[in-house]
């Protein structure tokens, strides 16, 4: 019951959020709305006893990226009369169409119900003598650590070479 | 808990990742004049990395690792050793192409080895987090190295282009997975074939499998996803352009196949018919764009795209009329590894002809033959074996495609079967035309000719590799007829 | 949940909020005080004795003045930055404990606003959240001041904000050695801190015997490294560029006023309190102290621990004060180089140092 309502609230303001960034005029407040969303998407792993998840979501996506994200806009200082003129004729028109198009789709899969989702498989995760963490650390280090691994690496390569893409000095030609 | 990593299973990754190590502190050591270092940890590394590819090879026996996700099997042996041998060329053919022009050396060898550990991370993936982790390290570094001649707008444009599609295609893709995910609670490759048999006619599973075929249809620049492409070829550092044509795409193909054929046979109705469309428009379209093409790069770009359509056409064959799968699988392997050594060859000679042209469009090369026969014949070489005439190894990659079109048998497939050979023709005519270009057009400008125009020994180490592999191939087609077997011992895992 | 254990739990967070509320306004009076004393100055005397009233006085005056709205803001964000920046505030403390628990009838009261798993990340997500307020703030003035005291503070609490996480690590990772596997609640780590070192070494029992087991003494390190980093991360002198009064003014709540600028005021000294009084909870052992159960009446044992509490973060709270009225404010370029290259390589060391000793002693040398 009480889940069912926090769902229903996250899950409006999520997408309110997420509609926010396509729709907002100024890109601060895309990125806020953006922030929302994370954040409901956080209050929902809260809900499913994801604690730890919910908190590295707050953490990293809602606190590293998007401060850097504000930063960077706000850095190259938004002119709001920048871009607003459409070059493709009738744009709007054809996402919009497109969009509903997709919506449609969407909507008759899902109401033609000729599918199952697996309902989360509750029982089988194992009861975390402490928490979340501990349930997580363990698979993380044991059976999944060359997955881990590899995405470390895959954080380090990105840092690593925007930096030195950032930091060349080259003759523009 | 008792866990335990079979380290020999794994030695080839670990080998590339302590590459990359000594890669990164040297790049800190050394100073400008002694950066060669850089190359040569990177060429060693690379080969040492084959010594317990070998090793695993000659004991021969299956190994799985972390829960049946992580398989060395012959299959992942074999691709494993095809991506070592094509990034071992395209180190040799950038040692001079980066030292040169003064990029940053220390960077470039890192990303470029954490692409290639990516790919061999993703031959052995038998789920579908591990896959995607390997797929993206493979990509990820590439958005950056595409970007490397950062002075050159079309380098900038390159990077923008394949980032922005490759991030888009990524998203498509993982969508999709998710998809699957939600839809049968699986992520390992054998539960996912038992979760999905029979369930075809869900509208929520076709979605799914088209999302992972969109997404992985990006990767391999198949169309109509392969707008970034020429593009990208042509902007990106040509080592680079090399590698994005060849391991990269190599690997978009091995984690297609690995999920189509391991992990969605029992839903081969639906993604059956999508692959033959992306086949035959992916020859069609490819063959007839590069037709138009003046730039030698964005030709072979366009050639890279047709090739990718050539070898979607045994799996689309046998898929849609129903055959057996393995006999397609092997063909497709076989292709792959045939089209690495020549396709690599072809970019070896566009970096070696450069230097003297000091361009990449098809007029400047006219006569180029003339000054320096023995790049003449390298061009005739590889630009005939792409196009698949014999005695040259390309012959044999079209034959086995062919072969398995045969076995399959329907009409679907011979439908698709005349598609291809039309555009085997249409393709030669291309091929033949820079060919000819080369050989016997008189020259229209003046060509480089003093010590630094010559190919350097690393470039020059690499065009003879290629060079000995696609004659031998053409040949003795034996000598990758085992690469096919191989695949067919491919482990489902865990 | 039944309903005594409901209004225990609305007591608890009540009694949470009440604390942090009359330590932040005797805060403020305090550090007007002690920074008077050590300028040779007399501070406020006119509101109640020594002036002790003078932060309620300026609070109903900031209440009822005009909240002035400048023409050029962007006044939804305006308007939502000082909401943004108390919130997070008020919710790092909630994961603090400050006392003992105690028992009603047979329900325990743990004081404490909430005992989370993981309290400590909640921590970090919380005061990541709070540069947000900062940041917007700056940027929804329109104006310039503002907004370069947004982008220095964005940039400031980025850097410090990792060699404080690094820190803790630190710290949590020594932590778990003391008690049966690792913990991320705050709870817990204050629970394993109580007693002292004497067990350690049987032949300096007689001095260690003495010395509490706080995570202070072995993790100093990385108490010093947390310790620079929440300086600057609440934007306290020498870190203050934020706010830098002769080169931006106001820094960027230089366009607010009133009610509004009053909620930017008590955020800062509400995280100069929490802050500090996580300090203490991790490294100085938290409420532990001797409580001289059942020597005292049984109502002093069971306040004594929070008194320690307060005593505790109040040590730390007077060192903000102390550095603010001892040190000059770092150049923008020395404070990034403090960050970057020295605490964050500084915290790594210690990490591995620590990582070393701490693996050495559970596992034993490498090569038995």
């Amino acid at each position: 019951m009480v889940e069912g309502i926090l769902f229903v609230l996250m899950a409006v303001t999520a997408l309110a959020g997420a509609v926010t960034v396509v729709v907002a005029r100024n890109p601060v407040y895309s990125a806020m709305g953006l922030l929302g969303t994370l954040f409901s998407v956080a209050v929902l792993y809260v809900a499913q006893l994801a604690h730890f998840v919910a908190a590295v979501q707050v953490i990293v996506y809602a606190g590293a990226v998007m401060t850097l994200f504000l930063f960077v806009i706000m850095f190259i200082g938004v002119d709001t009369s920048d871009d607003r003129d459409e070059r493709l004729p009738m744009q709007r028109f054809w996402v919009g169409i497109l969009a509903g198009v997709i919506v449609l789709l969407a909507a008759g899969i899902t109401l033609s119900g000729n599918f199952d989702w697996v309902p989360a498989a509750v029982e089988t995760i194992p009861e975390a003598t402490n928490g979340t963490i501990q349930a997580i650390a363990e698979p993380l280090f044991t059976d999944w650590v060359l997955a881990f691994e590899a995405t470390a690496l895959l954080l380090t390569i990105s840092a690593a070479g925007a930096i030195a893409l950032a930091h060349f000095k080259g003759q523009r030609t | 808990m008792t866990f335990t990593i079979d380290y020999l299973a794994l030695a080839p990754e670990l080998v590339i990742v302590g590459t990359l190590l000594v890669v990164f502190t040297l790049d800190m050591v050394l100073t400008r004049p002694k950066k060669f270092w850089i190359a040569t940890a990177a060429v060693a590394g690379t080969a040492l990395a084959a010594i317990p590819l070998v090793i695993l090879g000659v004991q021969g026996e299956t190994r799985s690792m972390f829960d049946g996700s992580y398989v060395v099997d012959e299959f992942a042996l074999v691709l494993k050793g095809l991506f070592i041998v094509a990034a071992y060329l395209v180190l040799l053919m950038s040692h001079h192409y980066i030292e040169s022009e003064r990029y940053y050396q220390g960077e470039y060898y890192f990303l470029l080895l954490a692409s290639v550990l990516g790919s061999l991370v993703m031959a052995s993936s038998r789920d579908l987090i591990i896959l995607f982790i390997g797929l993206e390290l493979t990509t990820a570094p590439l958005f950056l190295l595409t970007g490397w001649r950062k002075g050159d707008a079309k380098s900038n444009e390159a990077s923008l282009k394949y980032f922005i599609l490759g991030v888009l295609s990524t998203a498509i893709l993982l969508y999709g997975m998710s998809f699957l995910y939600g839809l049968t609670g699986e992520i390992t490759f054998s539960g996912l074939a038992e979760a999905t048999a029979g369930r075809g006619d869900e509208p929520a599973m076709v979605m799914a499998i088209l999302f992972v075929i969109v997404g992985f249809g990006f990767k391999i620049a198949a169309v109509p996803f392969h707008f970034w492409a020429p593009d990208t070829y042509e902007g990106a550092p040509t080592p680079i352009t090399a590698y994005l044509s060849v391991n990269s795409k190599i690997a978009g193909f091995v984690a297609l196949l690995l999920m189509l054929y391991i992990a969605l046979p029992g839903v081969s109705e639906v993604w059956a018919p999508a692959l033959w469309i992306l086949a035959a428009l992916s020859m069609t379209v490819g063959n007839l764009s590069a037709l138009r093409q003046t730039n030698i790069v964005r030709l072979l770009a366009y050639s890279s795209v047709a090739q990718a359509g050539f070898m979607l056409v045994p799996f689309a064959a046998a898929a849609v009329v129903g055959a057996d799968l393995e006999e397609a699988f092997a063909a497709t392997v076989v292709y792959l590894a045939i089209y690495a050594v020549m396709n690599l060859g072809a970019f070896a000679v566009v970096i070696a002809g450069a230097r003297k042209t000091r361009s990449g469009e098809l007029s400047a090369w006219a006569g180029l033959a003339q000054v320096d026969s023995r790049l003449g014949v390298l061009v005739a070489v590889f630009f005939f074996s792409l196009a698949g005439i014999p005695p040259l190894a390309g012959w044999f990659a079209k034959f086995a495609m062919f072969r398995s079109v045969m076995i399959a048998g329907g009409t679907t497939t011979v439908v698709l079967a005349v598609i291809a050979a039309v555009n085997a023709v249409i393709a030669l005519y291309y091929y033949a035309k820079v060919v000819k270009t080369v050989w016997v057009d008189d020259p229209t400008g003046e060509f480089v000719e003093d010590v630094e125009a010559a190919p350097a020994v690393s470039l020059r180490l690499a065009l003879w590799v290629s060079l000995a592999l696609t004659v031998a191939i053409g040949f003795f087609p034996a000598l990758v007829t085992f690469v096919g077997d191989a695949s067919r011992v491919i482990a489902v895992g865990g | 949940m039944s309903w005594p254990e409901f209004w225990i739990v609305v007591l608890r967070v009540i009694l949470t909020f009440g604390l942090l509320l009359v330590v932040t306004i005797l805060n403020v009076w305090a550090e007007r005080k002690i920074l008077a004393k050590m300028q040779s100055r007399i501070g406020p005397s006119r509101a109640g004795p020594y002036g002790i009233l003078q932060t309620l006085a300026d609070g109903m005056k900031l209440f009822f003045k005009e909240s002035i709205t400048p023409r050029k803001v962007e006044l939804g964000m305006y308007v939502l930055a000082p909401f943004l920046a108390v919130i997070p505030a008020f919710l790092i403390f909630m994961m603090v404990p400050w006392g003992r628990p105690f028992m009603i009838g047979d329900h325990e009261v743990t004081l404490q606003g909430a005992d989370l798993n993981v309290g400590l990340l909640f921590i970090l997500a919380m005061s990541s959240m709070a540069v947000y307020a900062v940041i917007l703030a700056g940027w929804s003035s329109g104006s310039t001041y503002p907004l370069i005291g947004g982008v220095r503070a964005t940039a400031q609490a980025i850097s410090y904000e990792a060699a404080m996480g690094l820190a803790m690590v630190a710290v949590v990772m020594f932590s778990a050695t003391q008690g049966d596997g690792g913990t991320l609640s705050l709870a817990e780590i204050v629970e394993r801190q109580s007693g002292t070192w004497g067990d350690l070494s049987p032949a300096l029992q007689p001095v260690l015997q003495f010395v509490p087991r706080w995570n202070v003494f072995p993790q100093i390190v990385a108490f010093v490294i947390f310790f620079i980093a929440i300086v600057a991360e609440t934007n306290r002198a020498p870190f203050d560029l934020v706010e830098a009064e002769q080169e931006i003014v106001g820094g960027f709540h230089t366009e607010y006023s009133g009610i509004r600028f009053a909620m930017f005021f008590l955020a800062e000294y509400i995280n100069i309190f929490s802050m500090s009084a996580i300090a203490a909870t991790l490294f100085l052992g938290g409420w532990n102290g001797p409580t001289f159960d059942g020597v005292l009446p049984g109502f002093v044992s069971a306040v004594l621990p929070t008194i320690y509490f307060l005593a505790k973060t109040y040590f730390l709270v007077f060192l903000f004060f102390w550095l603010r009225a001892t040190l000059p404010r770092l150049r923008y370029d020395q404070l990034m180089q403090l960050g970057w290259k020295r605490l964050i390589p500084g915290a790594l060391g210690w990490l591995i140092v620590s990582t070393l000793v701490i693996s050495f002693r559970q596992f034993g040398p490498p090569w038995s």
